[in-house]
């Protein structure tokens, strides 16, 4: 009872984070300890371990970078001269410390389906049994002993790293290629803050994903470990960003082959040229809605093509960070930008809409693909989204979270959306409802844009739109680059499409 | 207002998203009177552990700082590839002119589904070399096999990934080979077998082709991450009785309209073959008819021949000619409500054998009245017997706006547009003259009812003459205005002109619907009825019996029948 009172002081204190020195035998999953990284030092968690011919390699997160910098480092770039943070106990038992017994048989339970799972063939080289130490408890001084269940409080840190390194260099014989992907994420918590700030349970989640929505929450989905290493699609070699459940067998190879047309995934070169001379599709499998001269726009049905749209959703996995795939792609239309060549309408980017949003959500998730990034197809996917909207004659926003390159894109456009009307001539006066009405944004969209960008302001007793030397600057730069390069636009003209209509069996039957 | 610390600042107006806001330029407001913005903070709507991430904290303070396009986040850099790209992607696209539509989807596009790995390839390879050219196994046929293989086992073995099964036998595999597979496949099963069977052993006798993974209903579904695209738990919906019901009688009026069209069917194809015997029959007369003729002229024989022509029937005097008689119409449905509203129908033959005989008439009361007119002079006028310009104005020559009832509004043409009707002149029945037609039913008077004339001038021209119009009814009114009043009258009977088309499915599964239930309520009624009589009958009968019976038995039977309303 004692350790748990202590416990649950602690939790009120900020970060009661325990230090120390480590060894690289003691270096474990959740570790944070500072990295080589570019010519300077960075704090970065161990997520994952894996054992190559040349000794042990890390996967580590570089703390407050984004998730799509993870990598797998050599040892000997963890500068191991600093101290390490040892990863946090359990905090499950400081919240239930109420209910005194349940926190720890809970914990039981969950260790062997997470050991059953994640632990495969071989055992493992460094951990023995902390191989998913994310959550789990420190060594103890009781060394390779299990010590679950047998919390010791903190304050005696500085004698155990020598302790522990004599406990996990036992078992490290006669391993020579890894295959453990060990991995650091089982959930720290069962409740978790949405971007809103409510605290929703993964059941209520999993609901939500039911009903409506393609945004997971949860860090059980989005902590992973990165698992495909390189990707070849159509003229281009990439790198994932993220964790994409693509057969698990795909983590074993070094290149995984995306047909650029029907974006079926191979881990053999053989196969894939095969399905190559064999596959006749030349562009996405729906019907074109848009074209001008650079590019075209083609509506995909997830319920009618769902091998398609199901490899689309595994492909973007791969750089959407919150995308979940828990659910089927049923309920979901995906609008898929292309650019047009002589082999056919290669993918540029999509963006996914429910066909139904409770949340009134007019786009659901966007990518632009990465090979294709940094050109401002982005824009025309966002634009494209609004103009849609327009047609439905709705107000729209984008499903949250966003990414922090979505937010950049989404904030450039709203931006220069808002400045082009309202740098019209003759403008003298416009209410945040009628800018929201011709562009399709919502007035909260509208009214926060103006704010960031410190273009609402308070002027002698009365709110004024200021448009600033800044936003007009902008505004001039860019025409004057598409006087050069001619205008990268939306043509409403263009569209063919009336909003699809659902009949009531259709969403009784999962559209 | 409320004053801040006596700042001269008050607190800021509420803004309403209705409020106009006058658009200022930065030089037009000093910059002194700034500072009280940005009392709200503004959500990123990115998720809060990633707010603090350093690149985009830079990216939304150079925005704050007005520097947006400087803020820059990295990514993982794409680098080109050197896969040989124009080999494996061939030039094979041209564009169509109009939008593409398609829906073929990724399964109709690639084909045989198994694709062949390295290790295949190899195999394959060896065996080739034992065999000379015309029996070695191509690349296709080999995937077809390989495909067959492991589609049969997923048949056979559906829960091979749970269960563990042995892989599966040549022999079962044999029993699976029906006439649908390929001769090819059959051919080379047997070599190719063994190398099948060894790589499905190393994989665990699982599938070749890497899948996926689905659920498969167990407990660790739910945290595999593997595990993706879930089905969605169909929406229940609420079991009543009524929907029970409601479901049974869809059912029951789908069983009925599929025998109604089976039965037409059933008729249409007794029609046909009745006209097949007639065709063969005519032509059988007409065959012997030659023969009569050559006969009558070999023999010489002189009479009017009327052995050799059709009589026309003396009952049907009105017989048209088959070239003038429209087709089409025959092979079609009765429309709505055909088998009461046939009756009331109109011919097309009647009307215009009517019309013939007005015109006969006509001309040969002209002729009398022309030579009466003539007489004692000789005629060198070459002027025709044309009705003299008093005649026209005979009520014989119009021919009254009928507004006799079609059973439903005559469906393509009325459905174009009331601006290009209007000018069409040939047809009058359909142009704003419609309208006055229904205006006109107010009066009774059929002389002053509005009627046609039809005229084909010189030349061919049509022309249209028209009566009784501008006294009476607000034809001349602009279209416009007229179709103010076009509700104004209660012409219950007339129904109103709505644009639809009669033959789309809709309207005729309604009309199909309504008729069904009038055919079985009116079943039901009678069926009520009869019983109800028979009942009565039964009890009469009964009573008569008691009666006879009274005599000798003291308490006789009670009867059984149950009253029939019970059940009507």
């Amino acid at each position: 009872m004692g350790v748990r009172d202590s416990h649950g002081e602690a939790a009120g204190t900020p970060d009661p984070v325990e230090k120390g020195f480590a060894t690289l035998n003691t270096v474990r999953i959740g570790v944070k300890a500072m990295v080589q990284k570019d010519a300077e030092l960075r704090k970065a968690e161990i997520l994952s371990i894996r054992q190559r011919k040349d000794g042990p390699s890390f996967y580590v997160h570089y703390v407050d970078f984004n998730k799509r910098l993870d990598e797998w480092i050599p040892a000997a770039r963890i500068d191991l001269s600093h101290e390490v943070e040892w990863p946090q106990p359990e905090k499950t038992e400081k919240k239930k410390a109420a209910t005194t017994n349940k926190a720890p048989s809970k914990n039981v339970q969950k260790r062997p389906r997470a050991d059953s799972r994640e632990v495969s063939g071989t055992p493992d080289a460094l951990g023995g049994k902390n191989m998913n130490v994310g959550k789990a408890s420190r060594p103890s001084k009781a060394g390779g002993k299990e010590n679950r269940d047998a919390q010791t409080p903190g304050g005696d840190v500085s004698m155990f790293p020598s302790e522990a390194a004599s406990a996990a260099g036992t078992p490290r014989a006669g391993d020579s290629e890894d295959v453990d992907m060990a991995d650091a994420n089982e959930p720290k918590e069962d409740e978790v803050k949405t971007a809103s700030g409510e605290v929703i349970s993964r059941e209520e989640e999993i609901e939500r994903l039911r009903t409506s929505g393609s945004m997971t929450q949860n860090p059980t989905e989005i902590h992973r470990v990165r698992n495909l290493t390189r990707l070849q699609m159509g003229k281009y070699d990439i790198e994932p960003w993220y964790f994409s459940p693509y057969p698990d067998a795909f983590s074993d190879v070094d290149l995984v082959y995306i047909d650029e047309f029907c974006l079926s995934y191979f881990d053999n070169q053989r196969a894939f040229e095969r399905h190559r001379a064999k596959c006749t599709l030349v562009h996405p499998p729906g019907n074109e809605i848009y074209r001008d001269d650079n590019i075209s726009f083609f509506e995909v049905d997830g319920r009618r093509q769902r091998t398609w749209c199901r490899n689309l959703c595994l492909l973007s996995k791969l750089f959407l960070d919150h995308k979940t795939l828990y659910y089927d792609v049923d309920p979901f239309l995906f609008y898929c930008m292309c650019t047009r060549d002589e082999t056919g309408c290669h993918l540029v980017g999509y963006f996914s809409k429910e066909k139904d949003s409770a949340e009134g959500y007019n786009l659901a998730c966007i990518l632009t693909l990465p090979q294709y990034q940094r050109r401002g197809f982005g824009r025309l996917l966002i634009s494209f989204s609004y103009e849609l909207s327009k047609r439905e004659g709705k107000l729209g926003s984008p499903e949250k979270p966003l990414s922090d390159l979505g937010l950049l894109g989404y904030r450039q456009y709203w931006r220069e959306t808002l400045v082009e009307l309202l740098i019209e001539p003759n403008r003298e006066a416009m209410s945040e409802n009628e800018l929201a009405v011709l562009t399709a944004m919502t007035e909260k969209d509208v009214h926060e844009t103006l704010v960031v960008f410190n273009m609402l302001r308070y002027h002698k007793g009365n709110w004024v739109i200021v448009l600033t030397d800044y936003a007009v600057g902008e505004h001039n730069k860019r025409l004057e680059k598409e006087k050069v390069k001619g205008a990268r636009r939306i043509d409403p003209a263009r569209l063919q499409w009336k909003p699809p209509v659902f009949t009531a069996s259709s969403r009784t039957w999962n559209w | 207002m409320t004053r801040y610390g006596g700042l001269g600042r008050t607190r800021p107006k509420k803004l309403t998203s209705k409020a106009s806001i006058p658009i200022v330029r930065e030089e037009d407001i000093d910059a002194l009177e700034e500072d009280i913005q940005n009392l709200q903070q503004i959500e990123t709507g990115v998720e809060k552990a990633e707010e603090s991430e350093f690149h985009l904290q830079v990216a939304i303070n150079l925005t704050a700082q007005g520097k947006v396009n400087d803020a820059h986040i990295p990514t993982p850099e794409t680098i080109l590839s050197s896969l040989r790209y124009e080999e494996l992607y061939p030039p094979i696209f041209s564009q169509p002119a109009t939008y593409i539509r398609s829906s073929a989807t990724v399964e109709d596009c690639c084909g045989c589904t198994y694709n062949m790995t390295e290790e295949d390839a190899v195999f394959l390879k060896i065996y080739n070399q034992k065999r000379d050219p015309s029996a070695q196994c191509s690349e296709d046929n080999f995937e077809a096999t390989m495909n067959f293989f492991e589609e049969t086992a997923q048949a056979k073995q559906p829960f091979a990934a749970v269960d563990n099964p042995p892989v599966l036998s040549f022999t079962e595999i044999e029993q699976a080979m029906d006439a649908a597979v390929e001769e090819a496949v059959k051919h080379f099963a047997k070599d190719i077998y063994p190398h099948w069977k060894s790589r499905r052993s190393v994989e665990n006798n699982n599938s070749l082709e890497p899948s996926l993974k689905f659920e498969t209903g167990q407990d660790t579904d739910d945290s595999d991450p593997w595990v993706c695209f879930r089905r969605r738990e169909v929406r229940q919906i609420r079991k009543t009785r009524g929907r029970d019901a409601q479901s049974a009688e869809k059912l029951r009026r789908l069983r009925k309209e599929l025998e109604d069209a089976r039965q037409m069917v059933a008729l249409v194809r007794q029609r046909e073959v009745a006209r097949k015997e007639m065709l063969a029959m005519e032509r059988t007369i007409f065959l012997q008819r030659s023969e009569v003729k050559d006969m009558k002229r070999k023999l010489n024989i002189k009479d009017d021949d009327e052995d050799l022509i059709n009589q026309k029937p003396k009952k049907k005097p009105m017989e048209i000619p088959p070239g003038q008689r429209p087709n089409a119409p025959q092979l079609r449905m009765p429309l709505k409500g055909g088998l009461q509203g046939a009756e009331d129908l109109q011919l097309l033959e009647d009307v215009q054998a009517e019309k013939e005989n007005e015109i006969l008439r006509d001309i040969k009361a002209n002729i009398t009245k022309h030579i009466k007119w003539n007489e004692g002079y000789v005629d060198h006028t070459r002027a025709p017997l044309s009705p003299s310009p008093e005649r026209t104005f005979d009520a014989t020559a119009f021919r009254p706006a009928f507004t006799a009832q079609l059973p439903t509004p005559p469906s393509s043409e009325s459905s174009g547009d009331m601006m290009d009707t209007s000018l069409d002149v040939t047809s009058p029945l359909f142009s704003r003259d419609k309208l006055a037609s229904r205006a006109m039913e107010m009066h009774e008077e059929p002389n002053r009812m509005p009627s046609f004339r039809r005229r084909v001038g010189r030349g061919g021209r049509l022309m249209i003459d028209r009566r009784n119009f501008a006294a009476r009814c607000k034809i001349d009114m602009d279209p416009f205005k007229a179709d103010r009043f076009k509700f104004d009258q209660e012409d219950s009977d007339e129904e109103s002109v709505f644009e639809t088309d009669g033959f789309s499915i809709q309207i005729m599964q309604h009309r199909a619907i309504t008729m069904a239930k009038a055919r079985e309520q009116a079943a039901v009624a009678a069926q009520a009825h009869a019983q109800a009589q028979a009942q009565a009958a039964q009890v009469q009968a009964q009573r008569r019996l008691q009666n006879e019976q009274s005599g000798n038995q003291a308490a006789p039977p009670a009867p059984s029948a149950v009253p029939a309303s019970s059940e009507a």
